[in-house]
This record gives structure tokens, sequence and C-alpha cells, in this order.
């Protein structure tokens, strides 16, 4: 059994940027996202897959722990580049959150790396460049840029919540999968 | 009179010897495959550590004149006497003045002076018994070659002078363990083994009691794998006790198999009482205590997912098994399929058949739907993939040995000390096959 893969491979008609998909998201932030419902108020961290309130970034996140063990991943078709994507960058996170950290410290230095500079597909300086194309122009670049930013402020929030539960933390399980590189690379 | 005495069983692997008599269902003994012996003067060539070991083979077969055999009868002395085996071997080896030797590597004897005088031991300091009113099974790997064989009997019946010897192979033993087991009922000698010990794991295919020795296939992950595997997950984890003692530990007491990580993972979050502590005393009396959390689930996965640890190798267990079979004559591999035995201390986590059952299933319905599509139109009968489960996996083939060594007629299949004595030592090449059809 391999590494897991998106389930958002099957859902046709997803816009993208080079070969990046822009698939919607559940966030508060603006951006070029179609932003899905928001959840019911005191509603589970764990969103189930079949919600209409499901998206990329729960899917990352639920399968961050499995997938990151992995050194090898086919990637199926677009979605599979988000998930992609997503891990690594939440490994970057994990790298940012020292285990002495308070909640308040921690959510800080997220916030941080979700909003610096960041390199997008087809920078000399972002690392899967085999595998992601480069946008065609400046205007897609930009929106991508926009995008990409949405995903990690929404990422670095909702990752905030899982390694302080109940605002205690951080989770000593969640750090303990900061040195592993999926795929062997790293931002 | 001799024919009252039970056959003395004798299982001796690269980690561990099982000792003990036919018709019981433990073994007396169990220690560890190793034997201490002065460092100085008394220590065989083949022991000098860094170099490879020299097969010290008795002394007609070395050819006369050669410097092993003149060095090894100079060399009888009383020091020769000076040895311990087993945990008293590892004990002694931490004091001055013994060194420890691995007389079994990968399954074989390597070096037969250490591995004769480790019989020793065995027969009259543990077991103590005589020889001599004895009928004695051992086992060997699979592929043992024949000169072995030859090498195993001269000792038993020349140095040790036993009423009767049979030499059987562990995979079939460790299918015969599995007649225990209520899933099966018709005690045939087919099937695949699947032996999972502490350095290794294999996938052996057995038909009607003959080894398939084409398509026997190893994999490089075992016992000790997951120990280190286990071991790295809890120095990521920064836990006050990381040491291989401590990780062996929470391996043989907490893990367990899971049909699905990322499922699991979910449930940890959701169950937080599944997260785990573990006490770890030093022996200095200091106590800490340390978190035990997904490596419960993950460590065994590493047979599914070899992936997660190794880099090298990447073949799931299960599609080494289905390769296997699929690679055995096809008229036998309705048996294969239908009776996958397991044995070994690595296959002792809860629910590993079960997960294993699913997967070779899965595999098996994938390619059987895959040809029924390319055929247009015909129906498979289907194929019955089954793995059994049972109590007595742990010393699968001693257990097997036990079983079959208390039957009435085991005593007809061995090679007494007279045949030896008329034939020779080239008489053991050939055992008719023990449990086999017509008997039991």
């Amino acid at each position: 059994m391999p590494a897991y893969h998106s389930i958002f491979l099957e859902d046709r008609d997803v816009p993208v940027i080079g070969n990046f998909p822009v698939l919607p998201l559940r966030t508060r932030t603006r951006g070029p996202a179609y932003t899905l419902p928001p959840l019911p108020p005191n509603a589970d961290t764990e969103v189930p897959p079949d919600s209409e309130s499901y998206d990329c970034v729960d899917e990352i996140l639920s399968l961050f722990r499995a997938n990151v063990l992995f050194r090898n991943f086919e990637i199926n078709g677009p979605a599979d580049r988000m998930l992609i994507y997503g891990t690594l960058f939440i490994t970057e996170c994990l790298g940012k959150v020292k285990p002495t950290m308070t909640a308040r410290d921690a959510e800080k230095a997220l916030i941080n790396v979700a909003l610096d500079h960041f390199a997008i597909p087809g920078d000399v300086s972002f690392p899967l460049n085999q595998a992601f194309e480069a946008p065609r122009d400046r205007q897609d670049a930009e929106t991508l840029r926009s995008y990409l930013s949405q995903v990690r402020q929404e990422i670095a929030i909702r990752l905030h919540a899982r390694l302080y539960p109940g605002g205690v933390g951080p989770s000593k399980w969640w750090l303990s999968f900061t040195k592993r590189k999926f795929m062997g690379k790293s931002f | 009179m001799a024919s009252q005495t039970p056959a003395v069983v004798m299982d001796n692997g690269t980690g561990y010897s099982k000792l003990g008599f036919a018709g019981n269902d433990s073994p007396s003994f169990v220690f560890p495959t190793a034997i201490a012996t002065k460092a100085g003067a008394g220590s065989a060539a083949g022991s000098a550590p860094g170099r490879p070991p020299v097969a010290n083979k008795p002394s007609f077969l070395a050819g006369g004149g050669g410097g092993a055999s003149s060095h090894l009868s100079a060399k009888r002395g009383t020091e020769d006497l000076d040895y311990f085996i087993g945990d008293e071997a590892l004990a002694a080896a931490n004091g001055p003045g013994y060194a420890i030797n691995y007389p079994i590597r990968h399954g074989q004897i390597e070096n037969w002076d250490h591995m004769e005088r480790f019989w020793s031991n065995s027969i009259f300091k543990y077991l103590r018994v005589e020889p001599e009113d004895h009928y004695f099974l051992l086992t060997e790997p699979p592929l043992n070659p024949p000169e072995n064989r030859e090498n195993t009997a001269e000792i038993m019946f020349e140095s040790f002078n036993c009423a009767g010897l049979y030499i059987a192979v562990q995979a079939v033993l460790a299918l015969a363990a599995s007649w225990t087991s209520s899933k099966v009922t018709d005690r045939s000698l087919t099937g695949t083994v699947i032996d999972s010990g502490d350095g290794v794991t294999h996938v052996i295919p057995v038909a009607e009691g003959y080894v398939i020795g084409s398509s026997i296939k190893s994999i490089p992950i075992a016992g000790r794998d997951i120990t280190y595997f286990v071991q790295s997950l809890l120095r990521d984890r920064g836990e006050p006790d990381s040491s291989l003692k401590t990780a062996e530990k929470v391996k043989e007491e907490y893990c367990y198999v899971c049909p699905d990580i990322v499922k699991e993972f979910a449930r940890y979050d959701r169950e937080p009482d599944r997260f785990l502590k573990h006490t770890v005393t030093s022996p200095n009396g200091r106590s800490v205590s340390i978190d035990v959390g997904y490596e419960r689930f993950l460590a065994p996965e590493i047979f599914f997912n070899p992936e997660i640890y190794s880099s090298d190798f990447l073949t799931p267990l299960p599609n080494v098994v289905d390769g296997v079979i699929q690679s055995s004559p096809i008229d036998v591999r309705r048996g294969l399929y239908k009776n996958i035995v397991l044995s070994g201390g690595s296959t002792l986590y809860k629910d590993f058949g079960r997960r294993l059952q699913r997967d070779i299933r899965h595999l098996v319905d994938a390619r059987i739907r895959a040809s029924e599509a390319r055929s247009g139109g015909a129906r498979s009968g289907g194929l019955d993939v089954a793995v059994v489960t049972h109590k007595r996996q742990r010393h699968g083939p001693w257990f097997g040995g036990s079983l079959l060594g208390q039957t009435p007629e085991f005593r007809s299949y061995c090679h007494t000390k007279a045949e030896y004595d008329e034939i020779g030592p080239s008489i053991v090449r050939r055992f008719a096959l023990l449990g086999g059809p017509g008997s039991a």
C-alpha cells in the first residue's frame, strides 16, 4: 500500500494554474479561492470527507502524519500537487514551533511563516520544479501567489489548533514528525 | 528400556535455541544460540573477530593433514571444557577472559567445533539425558546443503552416540504446528510458511512436505528492524529513555497491526486513552516513565509498507507472498493460498494475520478481475486465501517437532545408530517424510 492520494483527484473542472489546482477552501482570508460554507459552531476539528465544508486543507492535515513517512509519491493529477505542497508546508511550520513555545508565541510564529515571502512554482528557489509547471504569465503568477497565501494561512491556523488542543501544548506527537522529509524534499 | 523414552526435540535457530521433549507443549529451554569460550588459546580460528569464520568440520571431512584438523586435535586439552552456552555465555562474556561466539549464522551452522560443544552442553547440562536412550529430532533451514546434514549426523552419532536421528525442515514443522488451529481441518503438509524471527523473514512454499526451493523469498525486515524503528520514533519524540532494550519492550508489549494508518491516527486523536505510558526501571533502581503512542501501530506497519523504514527494500510482505505463490508450480498454488501459516516471534502482533489475509486477498481478487475482463465474459470460481494464526506461532518449528516426535511411528522414520554404523554419514541425506500421507 503506497502513500495516500488526494480524494480531490476525482473532482472534475478544477481550474489549474500551470498544473497546480485551485481547489475551494473553507477560509475567511480573502483571495481567489472559491469559499466553502463555514463549519457549524463548535464542530469537531476533524471534518468528515463527505461534508460539504471538507476542503483540501482538512485532507492535508489528516493525511500528513501518514504521508510524511513516505519517500516516494506518484503524482496522479493536479490535486496531488496540492497535497505535496501542503505536506511540505506543514513540515516547515513544525520546524518553527519549539517545544517550549506558548500557544500565543507559536501562533505568531506560524502566521509569520505563512505570510513570509515564499517561492511559487517556477521560481528558481522552489524545490519541486520538476513536478510543478510555472504559471503562464505575470497575472497567473500573481493569482497563484495569493491563492497559495490563502492556503498557507489556513494550514497555519488549523495546524495551530491541532498542536495546541484546548490551548495546551505543543503536542509532542505532532512535533515528532518535524524531522521527517516527505519525498526527501523540504522548503 | 529405550523404547519408552520421549524423543529429544532441538530447534537451533540463529538467535535462539529451543530444547525439549516430544509430547510437551512448550520447549523446556529457550536460550540464545551463543557460546562463550576462553578468549586466548582455546578459541578456534574461525572465531577471531574481523575474519570470516572458517568452517571447522569434523575431522574426516576436513581432509587429512589439513591445518584445521591437526589444529583441532592438538588443542583438545582441558581448556576445551571451559565454556558456557546460552544466557550463561552472555553473562560470562561480560566478564574478562571469555569471548562470545554465535555458531549459527543465517540459520546454518558455521562453526562445527562450537556447535558440537554447544550441543554437548545442551544435552548433558541442560536436558540432562543420556543420548544412548533417546531419539533426536533436529531441525534445519530450507536449502541446507546435504553435507551439513552429514556433519550433524557425524556429531550426533559418533560424539554423542545417540540412539536415532531425524532431521526435519523448519518450515515443514511450522506447517505441522498449525494443525492445532481450529481453522485447519485437513492436516496437509501443503502451505506457505511465513517465518519471521529476529534477523530475517522467509516466505517458504511447501508442497506435500517438500520445500519448493526455487520459489523461496526472504525479506530483510524482521524483529530487529521493528525494534530499531520503534527506537527511532522514540528518539524523534525525545523520550527520556530510548535504549534498544526499552524499544524492544515497547515493541513486545504494546504493538499491534491496524487496518489503515490514516484512520488509526484519527482514532488516536479521538480517543486519547490509546496513548499509553511505559515505566522503565534501570538497574540502579531509578525509574522513568515514557509515553507510547503511534509506534504501537506504526512499528509492525513496516511489514506492509517497508518504505517508511527502509530505502532499499520496498516490496510489502503481502506482495512478496503473492509473488512466491505465483512463481510456484501451478497445480499447488491453490493449496498454497489456502494455507498461509505464520511462524516466529515477529508474527505475533495482534491482527497481523488478518491484515495479511486482507491484503493478499485484494491482490488476488484484482488479478482475477483483470483476467476475467480480458477473457471477455468468463467467470472465475474465485480463490480462497486464508492466513492461519494459531497459538503455537512463537516456537512453531519446535512445537511441530514435538507433535510429530510423539507419534508412535516417529521412530520408524529415524535413522538409528546401527544403520549409521553400517552405511555411514550419507544415510542422512534422505529421510522418509514425517507426517506425510499415510502417517498420523
